[in-house]
């Protein structure tokens, strides 16, 4: 068993020097009955911090590249600000989908809520053509609630998670019935065939799902 | 494809509430119970004990989710398994995105590791939880021997028993005259990379502490207190020195309250200690301590703890806020009371076994996760363990605590964790 001299402790394990002061040790020949009480246990790599620090390189060099073009040639307007949201946009879906990425309903939802969000932007600064909540709005919502039930099948859901996100991609699917009511939208089939699908759903998950449902919204609504 | 009924849930007890917004990586508010055996541990066997040790404790089967008020307990039917150990001391075992169970068991040689998340239960829990496993592992692995005659454990808490939260059952409105304090001396130093903490334990014989700790007129906590205050304030910066060192010192509340709960039923109190005013004699520091935890530890003291933690139930903006917000201001409040302490010293006290069984032990340890400094202690049989962690990369204070043991003539075995880039032998 090691000893310390200056500390007067013994030592267990094959450290070769005194974890106390870090000075040296004397072996004095009884063996340790104890041996190594702890596993060394190495560093942990992050596989994936290259991938995104390439990742990370190209946007910056992509962002500072056009606003430089942008400024030797600026008889074209202002081209360079589309790239620099576009890469914006980017980022925080990616960080959204980074985050949330061992939880895949609710990281289904997250996109979702943020692809609706951005392109409403998108089309707000770019004129207001409507496309995002005739089409992109709509559409984002139907795709969420059969990629849940799809998601819910192949990864064993949890019951609980599955109602709760389910009941919540529906709410969202019934807002485009504002924006009908209210006469924002030129075409006005996808909005409709979203609220009718959300609203089926929901009827569905009553039905079948009722007292489970039930309790779901109880445990989460806990005051 | 799915469970067709959703799964039993529970409230989190008081004292729990703090934990999941305030863990971190670097404070992962897990902590760790350890036996040390005197054979090798083998991993079926342990399986075999865990699994019964499950149906002791049902309720530790079970995640922690969030709600819109209040997170809360989910029974789950995920089975724990046994594993070597493979990953740093005390790291996260809460992951908001990935539900898990809230504790694990590890092997590693001679020693059985039962790491548990403080959101589902505090030390004394996590201690009977260990008790019951190792007693069906040493009963398994020596069946031949414990076939006709097997020992009686002593733990025969029901199930509502261990379920209870027993802050609700003892709370009577007593309130706390809140304390101005001043900030606290604080450890300061680099740190070890990646978030990990350093062990230092030192394995001591009990009878030798007590009769030193006798010798000064005090109890073995209060003696290990002194100490580790005045391990600290040999390394304390001179230009700091006007702030009190304060140790948290957490107290089990069943001793106050009768409960066989398994689940948290703590408090914390605090002793200090200011070096610029008074001298930093050992028996000194030792007669103010000494003061302090009587004039702490009375039943009127532990009623109003008691309240503190559960106040916040009756009143109705804290329970109407969303979640986030509760988060944001448990986090600040957290923060806040942080300022206020220097360091922690637990003691478990005393573990027992039953004596057949004890001859396959060597001993009992214990130590959390935290981000300043901590020491907690067990004793079993005449084997006290002294833990150390800090994620401080200096180990001064450990140097002075166990210098001014074996200065009073107290042997002490040391065993350090290993990090990545420390040389060692390899086996």
């Amino acid at each position: 068993m090691k000893t310390c001299d200056k500390c007067k402790v013994k030592i267990t394990g094959s450290t070769p020097e005194c974890p106390l002061c870090q000075g040296p040790l004397r072996e004095d020949g009884v063996p340790d009955p104890r041996g190594e009480i702890f596993p060394q246990i190495p560093t942990v790599l992050h596989k994936h911090s290259l991938f995104f620090k390439i990742l990370i390189l190209i946007s910056a060099v992509a962002a500072i590249v056009c606003v430089t073009i942008n400024l030797i040639l600026p008889q074209h307007g202002w081209w360079s600000l589309f790239v620099l949201a576009g890469l914006a946009c980017m980022w925080l879906s990616l960080a959204v989908a980074v985050r949330k990425r061992n939880n895949i309903p609710k990281s289904v939802l997250y996109q979702v809520v943020l692809l609706c969000v951005l392109t409403v932007l998108w089309d707000y600064f770019t004129g207001w053509h409507g496309w995002s909540l005739d089409y992109v709005f709509p559409i984002a919502c139907v795709v969420a609630l059969l990629v849940l039930s799809i998601t819910a099948r192949v990864f064993k859901l949890n019951l609980g998670s599955f109602i709760i996100y389910t009941i919540i991609a529906a709410l969202f699917g019934v807002i485009p019935i504002i924006f009908y009511v209210k006469g924002m939208l030129q075409v006005v089939y996808p909005s409709l065939i979203c609220v009718a699908g959300s609203l089926i759903s929901l009827v569905a998950l009553m039905v079948f799902e009722g007292g489970n449902m039930l309790q779901e919204l109880k445990r989460r609504l806990h005051l | 494809m799915k469970p067709k009924k959703s799964a039993e849930w529970r409230r989190l007890d008081n004292a729990a509430k703090i934990f999941p917004c305030t863990s971190t990586k670097a404070d992962a508010k897990v902590f760790r119970f350890s036996c040390e055996l005197l054979e090798p541990v083998d991993p079926q066997a342990l399986q075999q004990a865990l699994d019964r040790a499950m149906e002791v404790f049902p309720g530790y089967r079970c995640v922690l989710r969030r709600g819109m008020f209040w997170y809360y307990l989910e029974d789950s039917v995920e089975r724990p398994e046994v594993q070597e150990e493979t990953r740093p001391l005390c790291s996260p075992i809460y992951d908001q995105n990935r539900k898990g169970l809230l504790f694990n068991v590890t092997y590693y040689r001679c020693r059985i590791n039962v790491e548990i998340y403080h959101a589902l239960t505090d030390g004394t829990g996590a201690l009977q939880f260990l008790r019951v496993l190792v007693y069906h592992y040493l009963l398994i692995r020596h069946a031949d021997r414990f076939a006709e005659n097997a020992p009686v454990m002593d733990y025969d808490a029901s199930a509502t028993e261990k379920m209870n939260n027993s802050f609700q059952k003892y709370y009577t409105r007593k309130r706390k005259a809140p304390e101005k304090a001043p900030n606290a001396y604080h450890l300061r130093g680099p740190r070890v990379p990646e978030s990990r903490v350093r062990v230092i334990e030192g394995v001591v014989p009990v009878k030798a502490v007590l009769q030193k700790a006798h010798e000064y007129g005090t109890t073995l906590t209060v003696l290990c207190a002194a100490l580790l205050m005045c391990a600290i304030e040999q390394e304390m910066m001179v230009r700091y020195k006007k702030r009190p060192v304060v140790l948290a010192v957490p107290i089990n509340l069943r001793n106050y309250f009768p409960s066989e709960s398994a689940r948290n039923f703590f408090s914390i109190m605090q002793v200090r200690y200011n070096f610029k005013k008074q001298s930093n004699r050992l028996e000194d520091v030792i007669q103010s301590l000494n003061r302090d935890f009587e004039r702490e530890l009375t039943q009127d003291k532990m009623e109003a703890r008691l309240c503190q933690f559960v106040k916040y139930d009756f009143n109705p903006v804290a329970r109407i806020a969303p979640l986030v917000v509760k988060d944001f201001g448990m986090r600040i409040g957290y923060e806040l009371a942080e300022k206020k302490e220097t360091a922690a010293i637990s003691n478990v006290g005393k573990i027992q076994m039953p004596p057949e069984l004890a001859e396959y032990i060597r001993l009992f340890d214990v130590f959390v996760s935290t981000d300043r400094l901590q020491i907690c202690m067990c004793s079993f049989g005449d084997n006290l363990t002294i833990s150390f962690t800090t994620p401080l990369v200096s180990t001064d204070i450990q140097k002075h605590f166990f210098r001014a043991l074996t200065g009073m003539g107290i042997p002490v075995e040391i065993t350090a964790s290993r990090l990545p880039d420390e040389e060692g032998v390899p086996e």
